[in-house]
């Protein structure tokens, strides 16, 4: 058995509660380099705050995450639960991992290109030549470079998107986490996004993408993983999960979730 | 019938007064806009202040710092005095104080304004506090606060006229010192009001101007985008 | 502090205490000239003749931007010139003064008439189109429907931006004390300098407006929440 790739993320046993409602009820995940895992799952499942507790926009009251074998520290609060100990580190690591929005959330007073340069110049400080030069590559990358000069509010919202991607892209991130990237786009739109996301995972890139794209967990993805009420109900490779390894609860989620979908 | 003699005369003797009323408004301005900054970081402070400078008339702050301050002998033997005593210092500091609430107001509604997602968008990319602020923030803070702050600059500058009331030469005390004098009330009022409208209409100009350079809005030629120079430090400093 | 403000013939308590109710009074008057007037510019820049539109759009540029001081200067001074004059046209000798308490009401209330034809008009704006076409479908005559229909939804949508022109008004009647007339303001002078202890009596007029300021906040809230409350239940009732 060859061996498996570096383990780029780990998420252990994480518990995030809003008010009296508990969200997340104990979940751990693994993404190896490489990786290019779907989670799906029902509103509520807890699926985006999973997300959202990797880069800690959320934080987690408990659990341990680490990004590239590097430990997020924490401290526990007076009530019990716990904080981010380490500003500094957050920052860093989060400069680490790229996020796509649902809602695109692209800088509305920048421009396109200005949107893509923003972060590797001022967070990673590096050159403003190198980074116009690496944004417009990107830009290309994802079909925009002719629209460098133009303002969000002037794009559509798939073009939105793919700028967001190569805004994410731009830092160079070991881990891509997408928070349903194509769910607030026309379904016109969709494919061009998946079609850049599939051209990311043919690279080779890491990627945690939850959605409700299908086609996109079945085809594009190496892993699958089915969320239900803030636990991991079932996970697999898609041939497995769509195919007789899923449990009753997957395959009713699958069937009523049945739609036409844009090839990827 | 129209005295154009007069009138001329009366004109010029207000604009000699204009630097006056300019340096009231121009000084208010900049520390009343520091001051707010100041007021929101301290929130919990914020609501008092906002609360007590709004609700109470301009006139009776103004009173009080000009009269008021200078019956308690540790002020007057402070090295704050010298400043304390003149007339205009005075005003500068009730105007400053209370078009700080006001503006602070303004700055806290266009604060909730701003996105939350373009907020996390940048702490995403692992941008500090400094930097978000700085970045993201502050400038579409701004580009929200912009309509409400130039209504609040119009304000100001008819605040100023307060200033003649505790002897300070600007517009509106030399006007009032020619009307108690000729007793042609309606054409030295017609002067002065002119006077404020014109200043009124050049703010009104300036902050359009400035909106109109602040809105996004590709323009079609190809060019390097002006908006490369955004958020220069010229256009940081009119705002 | 306390003594000074006794009711007793030395205190000055008497004396704050009418002055209060003369302010409330002044404000309350130019209220309600500005309210007459504040339709009236409402309507006509409502109106679909350009011109009317524009002696409306006049009337709130001049009024919302010259300093009031300068418009009470102009009637206080202005208009006694006149009397005066028209005095001596029958015999009267000497100097005779505008009445301070309707020149006072007069000049803030037509400036606050300017900024209530604000709010009446983004009021009727805020009036769904469809509501009023609802009643001309049913045949009702122009007049019940402005009655019926325009008047209490127009309040309703008014009452906020009303509040915020009420305290203008309570806050620019201080301003009136440069006639003489004694509300809070002039009050507050008269016994600082009686008693030289100006920074007591200049805070204890200001914690007045501050009180009246508050308690006018209340009460409109109050009448906000029942004129909507017609709206709320219908809310609650469809959860």
């Amino acid at each position: 058995m060859s061996e498996l790739p570096p383990v780029t993320l780990s998420a252990s046993d994480i518990h995030k509660s809003f008010g009296a409602m508990e969200v997340l009820k104990g979940i751990s995940l693994q993404a190896h380099q490489g990786d290019v895992i779907s989670i799906l799952g029902a509103s509520g499942s807890g699926k985006s705050t999973l997300l959202r507790c990797i880069n800690l926009l959320e934080t987690p009251d408990s659990g341990v995450v680490s990004v590239g074998g590097e430990t997020i520290e924490m401290k526990r609060h007076a009530r019990g639960h716990q904080l981010a100990a380490n500003p500094r580190q957050i920052e860093r690591l989060r400069s680490r991992l790229g996020m796509v929005f649902q809602s695109f959330n692209l800088w509305s007073h920048l421009t396109v290109l200005q949107n893509v340069i923003e972060g590797p110049h001022y967070v990673l400080k590096r050159d403003k030549k190198a980074c116009i030069a690496q944004a417009e590559q990107l830009l290309d990358r994802v079909g925009l470079l002719n629209r460098k000069d133009f303002y969000p509010a002037q794009l559509s919202g798939g073009q939105q998107q793919r700028v967001a991607i190569a805004r994410a892209l731009a830092m160079d991130p070991e881990v891509m986490l997408f928070d349903e990237p194509t769910s607030a786009l026309d379904p016109e739109l969709v494919g061009e996004v998946l079609k850049v996301m599939r051209s990311l995972a043919e690279e080779g890139r890491t990627m945690l993408v939850v959605t409700h794209e299908m086609g996109f967990a079945r085809n594009v993805s190496n892993r699958v993983v089915f969320m239900h009420q803030g636990t991991i109900d079932c996970q697999g490779t898609p041939e497995a999960m769509f195919g007789d390894a899923g449990s009753a609860r997957f395959k009713q989620f699958i069937s009523s979730h049945h739609q036409v979908e844009p090839v990827v | 019938m129209i005295d154009f003699a007069f009138l001329s005369d009366t004109f010029l003797k207000l604009s000699a007064a204009l630097p006056v009323t300019l340096g009231l408004f121009i000084s208010a301005f900049l520390c009343g806009g520091v001051l707010a900054v100041g007021i929101l970081a301290l929130s919990a402070f914020a609501r008092g202040y906002i609360l007590v400078f709004r609700g109470s008339p301009l006139m009776i702050q103004l009173f009080l710092i000009y009269y008021g301050l200078g019956q308690f002998g540790v002020i007057r033997h402070s090295v704050f005095w010298p400043f304390l005593r003149e007339p205009f210092t005075c005003a500068v500091l009730a105007l400053s104080l209370c078009t700080a609430a006001y503006t602070a107001e303004i700055l806290r509604g266009a604060l909730l304004a701003v996105p939350p997602g373009q907020v996390e968008a940048g702490m995403a990319c692992g941008m500090s506090r400094g930097l978000l602020l700085r970045r993201i923030i502050a400038p579409v803070m701004l580009r929200y606060a912009l309509p409400a702050y130039s209504t609040e600059a119009i304000l100001l500058v008819k605040s100023t006229a307060l200033a003649s009331l505790v002897t300070v030469w600007d517009v509106t005390g030399v006007a009032q010192q020619i009307i108690q004098r000729t007793y042609r009330t309606m054409e030295v009022f017609l002067c002065a009001a002119a006077i404020y409208l014109i200043l009124n209409f050049i703010i009104v100009q300036l902050y359009a101007l400035l909106e109109r350079r602040l809105t996004p809005v590709h323009k079609a030629e190809k060019k390097p985008s002006p908006a490369a120079k955004r958020l220069s430090p010229e256009e940081n400093k009119h705002v | 502090m306390i003594s000074l403000l006794s009711f007793g013939p030395d205190g000055w308590g008497r004396l704050i205490l009418s002055a209060t109710l003369t302010t409330l009074l002044l404000s309350f008057s130019a209220l309600l000239v500005g309210a007459v007037v504040g339709s009236g510019v409402a309507a006509a820049k409502l109106s679909s003749h350009r011109a009317v539109r524009w002696l409306g759009e006049s009337y709130s540029v001049i009024f919302r931007g010259i300093p009031e001081l300068l418009v009470i200067y102009l009637f206080y001074f202005g208009g006694s010139g006149l009397i005066t004059q028209i005095g001596q046209l029958f015999g009267a000798d000497g100097f005779i003064e505008a009445p301070p308490f309707l020149i006072g009401a007069l000049a803030i209330g037509l400036i606050s008439g300017s900024y209530q034809a604000e709010v009446y008009r983004a009021a009727r704006l805020a009036l769904a189109k469809g509501e009023i076409e609802a009643a001309v479908a049913i045949g009702m005559p122009r007049w019940r429907i402005r009655q019926r229909i325009l008047l209490p939804q127009v309040a309703r949508y008014a009452l906020p931006g009303l509040s915020n022109v009420w305290q203008m008004s309570l806050k620019d009647s201080a301003l009136v004390s440069v006639t003489g007339i004694v509300e809070l303001m002039r009050a507050s002078q008269i016994a600082a300098g009686s008693t030289r202890d100006y920074f007591s009596f200049y805070l204890v007029g200001g914690a007045c407006y501050l009180l009246l300021t508050l308690l006018s906040n209340r009460a409109f809230l109050r009448a906000e929440s029942r004129l909507g409350r017609a709206w709320q239940s219908r809310t609650a009732a469809q959860h």
